[in-house]
């Protein structure tokens, strides 16, 4: 059989190939960075995922600004560059991983030189379902938020119920999260819900994987949906801006496409 | 060591290949006939949240509600031959004699009550969860915490003794190193994690698989590298998605096929399960029975090779699907009909000689709408088979040489304009190559650098593959 004889536009349409952007990283890139030629320098270490220059680059930055204004105008701003590629397609979700592992580098270097460690915008308990062992979502989502300026702590999978509650009775974040692959697993986040409850604990509970829905997740208190990790940073902000989890589902349609 | 490695494909050539007909056909469970000249539906299905509840809540899910819907419609369509399948839920594998053993007895009861009544061919596959965690341990005696590896180990016991036909699993070794290396496009660490580590534990898993499965009468079917590839490439997904790089997840699934195998090399006699993507691959070089899953399972997920991907099926499957009411019946009805009116698609095209023509109008139709479904397609999956095989002997050169050769028929494909990829599907694929082919040729020498290499990676420790 000859298939590459075949004529395939009737029946398949390349929309990839369609709407690929001639757009450089470079260019969207040149857009964007501070103008200062040293915060621009760790801008551009951290787009273009320069980890082994990160260090330098940040000591030399530091000898001209302040510890937060490295942070800010150099290693924050890289990383928001690296949203805009990865929201226009243009970067995958590698891109952003080793973006932000050279913000990781940056970021503790930066950080060793503020007196009492650096402000984050919030915090963040995060978890795998108890009896669930998949967690790259959650993973991802961890990495994202971190790189957006929050504090994550991080309890890993297959967490017990009763372990996730004691940890947000210590940590009081701003927001908690859960991730299921299974139906099974994911029945416990009303759970979770209902003992923070208990305890008058009443944050956003951000719940996300490959079995969870949006119907399921507004069916129990504090339940707020997220379908892909990209979202967590959006749906974070809004609850550290003040928004409780009733406001976050009301303008749930808006904060998610308005992302787009 | 394994039992047997393969240093030949079992098939001559590429057009042998064909949906409904295996080298080795099976026949097991009520009176349910696999490989050997027809195609079976093979349905699968999930609980609703909270029918885990109690040992009774979860019977009554299963069994009375969700089996029973299977045969009746199974009936009622006219279906000569199902296969069920249950994946195991936590809750069944962390206390299988409490939550498992009714289940699969009650499964088995109904069905041989149908089979009785109507004359209809049925099995059921259990696939027992694979919880085990790489920092706690894979194997016996390491994980103090949870002692998944026994509870694994339980479970087949359970299922093997109360009415299983088939076993299976969805084996999770090297996912540790694999979900590292995916989010950072090295495919490297993949042919490390999946390629080398996946291979090592599946030959402990699947010696011991074999062995209870032997023991007990029951089919050790096969294995999938869901925790792995099929990872990669959801994450790859359509043409709105851009996590990874279609190219990537295309190499990934080449390298998976050389770990499946070794299911086979250990005495699992297919068929393997059906979100192995991989199938036809290690059918190629194996020859065994496979399951496979595509249009029929838009319940559980969307991929881009959803009529190809039944070329080479032994089984058609819907994946997995939620038990809930659709306005046709409940859903495990309403897909056993998308799935069972394929396979009968299928057969009615073998009657009429016509299965290698079907099997061909569904690879055009999906040959060029990704990589990964390019290179599965019968006549690829071949050449990587037979790449696989001429490295039979070992784990790692013959992952690597299949992720070389995949890449190698994607480029020679794009480079005649008739495989289109995107800018960064090409960058990726070059560097996936050069990548490759910077690696030793001698195992010894690979793991001596990956060892280091990926030391600090979570969860990772040497020891579950006892290096």
């Amino acid at each position: 059989m000859d298939f590459d004889s075949i004529k395939t536009e009737s029946f398949l349409t390349r929309y990839d190939i369609v709407v690929e952007t001639k757009e450089t990283p470079q260019e969207i890139a040149a857009r964007m960075y501070p103008p200062e030629p040293a915060l621009r320098k760790v801008a551009e270490d951290v787009v273009f995922l320069k980890a082994k220059n990160i260090q330098e680059d940040v000591q030399a930055a530091l000898a001209e600004f302040t510890p937060n204004q490295v942070i800010d105008g150099g290693l924050l701003r890289g990383i928001d560059i690296v949203s805009e590629l990865y929201g226009r397609g243009i970067y995958y979700l590698p891109h952003v991983m080793v973006a932000a592992d050279a913000f990781d580098k940056g970021i503790k270097l930066a950080e060793k030189n503020i007196a009492g460690g650096r402000e984050t915008k919030g915090s963040v308990v995060m978890h795998a379902a108890e009896g669930d062992p998949h967690d790259i979502g959650k993973n991802i989502a961890a990495v994202m938020l971190k790189s957006n300026g929050y504090r994550v702590i991080d309890l890993g999978r297959d967490v017990l119920v009763d372990d996730v509650v004691k940890t947000v009775e210590a940590e009081r974040p701003n927001v908690v999260t859960g991730t299921a692959l299974m139906t099974t697993t994911m029945s416990a986040f009303p759970k979770v819900a209902d003992r923070l409850q208990e305890k008058g604990i009443n944050i956003p509970f951000i719940c996300a994987g490959g079995a969870v829905n949006r119907a399921y997740v507004e069916s129990f208190p504090m339940g707020v949906y997220a379908a892909k990790a990209a979202e967590g940073p959006r749906l974070v902000a809004k609850a550290v801006e003040g928004w409780d989890w009733r406001k976050i589902r009301e303008n749930w349609d808006q904060l998610i496409s308005g992302g787009k | 060591m394994a039992a047997k490695r393969f240093t030949k494909t079992e098939y001559a050539s590429a057009d042998e290949l064909v949906f409904g007909e295996s080298k080795y056909p099976l026949s097991y469970g009520l009176g349910l006939k696999v490989g050997a000249g027809a195609v079976v539906p093979e349905i699968n299905f999930a609980p609703r949240p909270g029918a885990e509840k109690n040992p009774e809540t979860l019977k009554r899910e299963y069994v009375d509600y969700i089996t029973k819907d299977v045969l009746d419609r199974a009936v009622t369509l006219g279906f000569p031959a199902v296969q069920l399948e249950n994946e195991w839920i936590s809750q069944m594998g962390a206390n299988a004699e409490r939550f498992a053993r009714p289940i699969v007895e009650g499964q088995k009861a109904m069905m041989r009550k149908y089979h009785d009544e109507y004359g209809i061919a049925l099995a059921i596959r259990h696939t027992i969860a694979d919880q085990r965690e790489g920092d706690a341990g894979l194997r016996p005696g390491m994980d103090t915490r949870h002692s998944y590896p026994e509870k694994l180990m339980e479970s087949l016991e359970v299922a093997v003794k109360s009415g299983a036909d088939v076993v299976s699993i969805e084996s999770v070794g090297g996912k540790e190193i694999a979900d590292y290396a995916v989010v950072r496009q090295d495919i490297r660490g993949w042919l490390f994690g999946i390629g080398v580590l996946g291979s090592i534990d599946m030959e402990w898993l699947w010696s011991n698989i074999v062995d209870v499965a032997k023991r007990g009468k029951v089919v050790p079917g096969g294995d999938t590298n869901c925790a792995g590839a099929n990872t990669a490439m959801f994450m790859a997904g359509g043409y709105l998605d851009k996590d990874i790089p279609r190219t990537f997840s295309a190499i990934t699934r080449a390298i998976a096929a050389a770990r499946t195998l070794v299911a086979v090399e250990c005495g699992a006699t297919g068929p393997d399960k059906d979100c192995g993507y991989e199938g036809p691959i290690v059918k190629a070089v194996s020859g065994r029975p496979s399951s496979q899953e595509g249009k029929g399972a838009q319940d559980a997920h969307a991929d881009l090779m959803g009529n190809l991907i039944a070329q080479t099926c032994d089984l058609w499957s819907n994946e997995s699907v939620e038990y809930h009411p659709e306005f046709g019946g409940s859903s495990v009805q309403c897909w056993l009909g998308v799935i069972g009116y394929e396979a009968s698609l299928m057969n009615a095209a073998k009657q009429m000689k016509a299965d290698r023509t079907l099997r061909d109008v569904y690879v055009a139709s999906d040959r060029f709408r990704s990589p990964e479904a390019f290179i599965l397609a019968y006549d690829n999956a071949f050449k990587i088979g037979q790449a696989i095989a001429a490295n039979g002997n070992d784990y790692y050169l013959r992952a690597k040489a299949a992720g070389i050769t995949a890449a190698e028929l994607i480029q020679e494909s794009n480079d005649k304009g008739k495989l289109k990829l995107t800018k960064e599907e090409k960058d990726t694929l070059s560097r996936a190559v050069a990548d490759l082919k910077s690696l030793p040729d001698e195992q010894s020498k690979f793991l001596e650098w990956a060892l280091k290499e990926y030391k600090d990676v979570p969860a990772f420790d040497p020891r579950n593959y006892e290096l």
